[in-house]
């Protein structure tokens, strides 16, 4: 296969959207001078195409269809070692958070599902129950992800050790959880809020 | 109640700890009635939100946590969170809105009121070390954990990032070290301690969680650690949920029982192992501990 080559253009490069990561993540991608810290202590950087500190340098360049088209954000497990050990103080564990936001307000079409799906089942979750209802969120997960047999082997033992509920009591202040995701909504239609 | 009135807590356990981590609320309360410390459950909590929230949605994740923490303010000015999840989202809250008012505004919106977010929010690894005091807590144990030799696995969220965690030193720590010292055991310097185990790729990702844990499973036992122990729910899961499936994958054995925090140091205080739900892990412990001469 032939190696495709970083191409840049004005074509590919986007400014502005770098500068509404910046401030939604509240860091400054022009900080970074790849010393590639953030990259070494990354226990997800061998799972990415892109590691962290080459997300910086796309951002830098304005190459950021390169970042939401792959898996890299979605591999980020928000374990906040980058940001900790950053000699420069870029909260890159915030970039993600903005990319990932970003990325899933866009619906743009990434290739990593799993880790989308089980995002937004757990959201939905909340916005349910107002508690997390574990059981619920691997069950529809496997039927959603279309991997039914997934961890089965693991429910009997589980349930054995009195480790999963079957059930999950709506909380008693459903409505208020309600309201906020509603309120939420209604700011962001309003344009109000990212 | 307790006659000590500077240590009482409002309680968040967390969603996992009513569910999947049932046995680190139990041992957490049993532990903490014994050692006289008050935690009184806020009522009608709901889930912080974790990672997902704030993954894709951060006015959703702030949100919930600041009416949470008006909710555990309403009960008491000083929360104890035992989750390291949710200690830090909690802890980013506070962080975040007092950093930024624009954000703030926002969330305010969201919650329809005042943000009341600046009550001192604790892990209970604080309160046992620092409120309580390790010399209190030494003078709690009856039965010390002696010839026990322990890993104490941190992970990420206790400590990092360190502005917003304010728990201890986030390269070289020691809270977990010393509580556990204090309850007479041996611990052992291991390479993995700060090292991610997945956390919550375990549903979308477990192949990325079996790696990753095992190289902490793998670094604890090359240390000569007897047992593990963690303070934070997804850790636990993957540590000692997922450690027959990762000896399968990998063609080894471990049998290495990992432990929550406040089961080893509750029945070091005397408490019994039924009381601290020690049936509920999935690598028994009984015949280690029955070998130590610790049951």
């Amino acid at each position: 296969m032939k190696k495709k080559k970083m191409l840049l253009s004005s074509k590919t490069m986007d400014v502005d959207f770098v500068r509404k990561v910046e401030e939604l993540s509240g860091t400054s991608v022009r900080r970074c001078f790849q010393c590639g810290k953030c990259s070494a202590g990354c226990p997800m950087a061998t799972f990415m195409e892109h590691p962290p500190n080459r997300i910086v340098r796309l951002l830098q360049l304005g190459q950021w269809q390169r970042i939401l088209a792959g898996r890299s954000i979605w591999y980020c497990v928000s374990c906040e070692t980058c940001s900790t050990r950053c000699p420069n103080k870029v909260d890159l564990a915030a970039i993600m958070d903005a990319l990932r936001k970003l990325s899933w307000d866009k619906k743009e079409p990434s290739k990593e599902h799993y880790v989308q799906l089980a995002n937004r089942l757990f959201l939905e979750n909340i916005e349910t129950y107002g508690r997390q209802f574990e059981m619920r969120l691997a069950a529809v997960f496997n039927i959603k992800s279309g991997q039914f047999l997934k961890d089965l082997m693991l429910g009997p033992k589980l349930l054995c050790k009195g480790k999963l509920k079957m059930h999950q009591d709506k909380n008693r202040n459903i409505h208020e959880i309600e309201k906020i995701f509603q309120r939420i909504r209604e700011m962001r239609s309003k344009g109000e809020a990212e | 109640m307790t006659q000590d009135n500077h240590l009482n807590y409002a309680y968040y356990p967390g969603c996992s700890l009513h569910a999947s981590a049932s046995e680190y609320d139990r041992s957490t309360r049993e532990l903490f009635n014994a050692l006289g410390i008050g935690l009184e459950e806020v009522p009608d909590w709901f889930c912080c939100g974790a990672t997902p929230a704030h993954n894709v949605d951060e006015l959703l994740s702030l949100s919930l946590c600041a009416k949470n923490l008006d909710l555990a303010k309403q009960v008491n000015n000083d929360m104890a969170v035992a989750c390291a999840s949710c200690f830090s989202r909690m802890k980013f809250t506070q962080h975040i809105l007092n950093e930024n008012q624009k954000k703030r505004r926002l969330v305010e919106k969201a919650i329809d009121g005042p943000a009341h977010i600046d009550g001192n929010v604790k892990h209970i690894l604080e309160i046992m070390a620092r409120d309580l005091g390790l010399e209190r807590l030494a003078s709690a144990v009856k039965k010390p954990l002696s010839g026990l030799k322990v890993a104490c696995y941190y992970g990420c969220l206790l400590t990092r990032p360190p502005e917003v965690s304010k728990l201890d030193d986030c390269e070289a720590p020691s809270i977990m070290e010393d509580i556990i010292s204090a309850a007479g055991a041996e611990t052992v310097q291991w390479t993995h301690r700060m090292e991610c185990c997945g956390a919550n790729f375990t549903l979308s990702r477990p192949g990325i969680v079996v790696q990753l844990t095992n190289a902490v499973l793998n670094s604890a036992k090359r240390a000569g650690a007897d047992c593990i122990i963690v303070a934070c729910p997804l850790c636990h899961g993957n540590l000692d949920m997922r450690q027959e499936e990762i000896e399968g994958v990998y063609n080894t054995s471990y049998a290495l029982p990992v432990f929550y925090i406040t089961q080893l140091v509750g029945l070091a205080a005397g408490l019994p192992a039924e009381k601290l739900g020690l049936d509920s892990l999935m690598v028994d412990p009984l015949p280690m501990l029955k070998k130590k001469g610790l049951l």
